[in-house]
């Protein structure tokens, strides 16, 4: 160990002999408004985001026809949706994956490297395809996590992401534009 | 005056009186605060939601030792590393030193303000390694060779034609490109970048104490790409930026975001919990922390202030600030602007050098109002003036003149003589030059021919209805708190 770790430990310790007061203690009410039903609100809050669903099992060889090259995490969901990839992943029209769950009240995705293959598979492409089943709704972050701790606590993977929406900035006077670094698009189908 | 405090007075004269870019901060800060009253109803009671955040908050920095071990143990398990640096040139050396032995020749960059506090980059450009700014915002000051404007929105200050402008210059692009095509340029520019870059620099938006994991919120994505495609990701991050547990992020993320920019959650939160793990696609093969110092023990010594370290860096106090807002995020020098950054930079810093920060405040308390971790900025920017009278880092001809004030105003004959020779002073002109750094942009108001008291009297040509006693009780007896002098009005206004 270097010094500056003992230095810096030691420095925090004499500092924190001095009490700080305490902020405000927070109140036993709820902080948010209610979800209400979660496959309606997630589509609402999804959609907003200008996420795109695709709704029927019809549609989705239309969506998926204008790609030439795809990328998929191989799990046995997506392989069932769309069969296997034809591309890696940096050379890749789409990338389709599946996820941990979906998140009602910000109609956002959870994914890990484990349920996302990998970290650029959502990423990298233009296109982000994320193949879902309804029981994978939860009402709101909280409940997110709860899952996402019981499924990896001791066996974290490298890399989690929650995704709200496409990749977008605002950087230049504030105005919104899709797809900065990250998928112009995102959708979402759900298989049952 | 220090050159710092020159510098300063100059700088924020100029912006404040240029009307081109008051228009253009005046309509992004408005943009803002529409999304972000928008993005406050999804919460029932946002003033609750900023006491369980300030809540968060207060518990890590107060235990933070234990949290910073929790941290350094788990990112070990996790098969990273963590490098404490005490200052900025250490945390310098250290990346360096990983990127020389690794043969780094390119380094892609996610926007990081602790990156810019140590001043990396320039650390790298001196070693001829590369280093690309990846966040729009920031590869346009890159590209400008600016600092960045805000610590959010780091060119707030720049038009779609100004941006046009410089990719025209730089890459020949139409002069009046659109936003979506700006956009559009950089990402095509950028995306060769990241699939060539050795390394990946990151900040940490948190430090996650019980598993060992950092987190960067993007919206563009460019900090997902800096930390899958790089073979090293180095994250560079403020001991303060610590946060307990996994589950805290349910909060802390929709906030930071709310008062951030106003939307629900960042696009991309990321979580990073080590190198890329047996059976991942992709991923890092090494994976760095370095736990910075560089004064933030000093500011946590600091009972009084000790909050300040509670801050996300969202920027919503700067956006608040009617200082910022007219004087810009330039003109202060400094790494962090606005109300946090005359808190802090003071106690980061050379304390000489920086005091004058705190006085470039209307005390107004808008800021401490929108801090969503209730930070008391306002009162701290008062804290700061007082130790700066203490530590005689103040002006001594204003410390004189306070003298000369507080002599004045405790006996009512002074007090009404002092008045009469003020109008008299303002009938004169005297009183526009020593008010000189005022007047030059404004025109002081006509001295009233007498003074409220002698037209009350007149008005009401009655004796005297009060005893001279209680007439003395009515003149205040004592100064208001050090440095509350010229905002009289603002400095109340925080004690509601």
């Amino acid at each position: 160990m270097t010094p500056a770790r003992e230095n810096i430990l030691a420095r925090v310790r004499a500092a924190l002999r001095t009490e700080a007061p305490r902020p405000p203690v927070p109140t036993e009410m709820p902080i948010w408004l209610p979800v209400g039903d979660i496959e309606t609100r997630f589509r609402e809050e999804f959609v907003a985001l200008r996420g795109e669903l695709i709704d029927g099992a019809d549609k989705l060889p239309e969506f998926l026809k204008p790609f030439e090259r795809v990328a998929t995490d191989g799990s046995e969901l997506v392989r069932l949706a769309v069969g296997d990839g034809n591309a890696s992943v940096r050379e890749a029209d789409i990338g389709v994956t599946g996820c941990d769950c979906l998140i009602a009240q910000t109609g956002s995705v959870f994914v890990t490297t484990r349920s996302a293959g990998g970290r650029a598979l959502s990423v990298l492409p233009p296109v982000h395809l994320v193949i879902a089943r309804r029981d994978q709704l939860v009402p709101d972050l909280a409940a997110a996590f709860a899952l996402i701790r019981k499924r990896y606590d001791r066996h974290w993977p490298s890399s989690l992401c929650l995704i709200t929406g496409p990749s977008r900035t605002a950087d230049i006077e504030k105005i919104v534009v899709m797809g900065a670094h990250g998928p112009k698009r995102i959708a979402v189908y759900f298989t049952g | 005056m220090t050159s710092s405090a020159i510098r300063f007075k100059r700088a924020a004269a100029e912006k404040a009186g240029n009307l081109h870019h008051r228009a253009v901060i005046q309509k992004a800060i408005g943009t803002y605060h529409a999304a972000v009253a928008l993005g406050k109803t999804r919460f029932a009671d946002w003033q609750n939601a900023r006491s369980h955040a300030a809540q968060i908050k207060w518990e890590t920095i107060n235990h933070l030792d234990r949290y910073l071990e929790q941290f350094e143990r788990k990112v070990i398990e996790n098969g990273g590393r963590v490098f404490w640096a005490e200052t900025a040139e250490e945390a310098r050396a250290y990346i360096l030193q990983i990127a020389r032995t690794r043969n780094v020749r390119k380094v892609v960059k996610s926007k990081s303000m602790t990156t810019e506090e140590i001043h990396l980059n320039e650390a790298l450009e001196a070693a001829e390694i590369q280093v690309v700014e990846t966040d729009l915002g920031e590869y346009i000051c890159q590209i400008r060779r600016e600092p960045p404007y805000h610590i959010v929105t780091p060119v707030m200050h720049l038009t779609k034609a100004d941006i046009a402008r410089t990719f025209h210059e730089k890459f020949g692009t139409a002069p009046d490109a659109t936003a979506e095509e700006l956009a559009g340029i950089a990402r095509a520019q950028l995306r060769q970048e990241f699939l060539t870059a050795g390394m990946g620099v990151t900040g940490a938006n948190f430090l996650i104490a019980d598993t060992g994991m950092i987190t960067i919120s993007t919206n563009e994505g460019n900090g997902r790409l800096s930390v899958s495609l790089p073979r090293i990701h180095v994250a560079v991050a403020g001991i303060e930026k610590l946060i307990p547990r996994l589950e805290d992020l349910a909060l802390m993320w929709p906030v930071l975001a709310i008062a951030g920019n106003g939307q629900a959650v960042t696009v991309y939160n990321t979580l990073i919990g080590g190198p890329r793990r047996d059976g991942e696609m992709d991923g890092p093969e090494e994976f760095h922390v370095v736990l910075l110092d560089n004064g933030r023990t000093h500011l946590l010594a600091d009972a009084e202030q000790r909050d300040a370290l509670y801050c996300i860096r969202c920027g919503a106090c700067l956006n608040a600030c009617p200082i910022y807002r007219n004087i810009g995020g330039h003109a202060y020098g400094t790494t962090y602007q606005g109300p946090i950054g005359s808190v802090i930079t003071p106690h980061l810093r050379d304390a000489a050098d920086w005091s004058h920060l705190p006085y470039a405040s209307s005390l107004c308390g808008a800021c401490t109002d929108v801090c969503p971790v209730r930070i008391d900025l306002h009162h701290h920017l008062l804290h700061n003036r007082r130790n700066a009278v203490q530590h005689k880092f103040d002006n001594p001809l204003q410390r004189f003149a306070f003298k000369v004030w507080l002599w004045a105003m405790q006996s009512e004959k002074r007090y009404v003589v002092a008045g009469k020779l003020a109008r008299l002073a303002m009938r004169l002109g005297w009183a526009a030059s020593l008010a000189k750094p005022w007047t030059q942009g404004r025109e002081l108001p006509e001295p009233p021919p007498q003074n409220f008291r002698e037209w009350w009297e007149k008005l009401n040509p009655h004796p005297d209805p009060l005893p001279y006693t209680a007439r003395e009780r009515e003149v205040p007896s004592s100064p208001p708190s050090a440095g509350g002098e010229d905002q009289g009005e603002g400095a109340n206004r925080g004690e509601h």
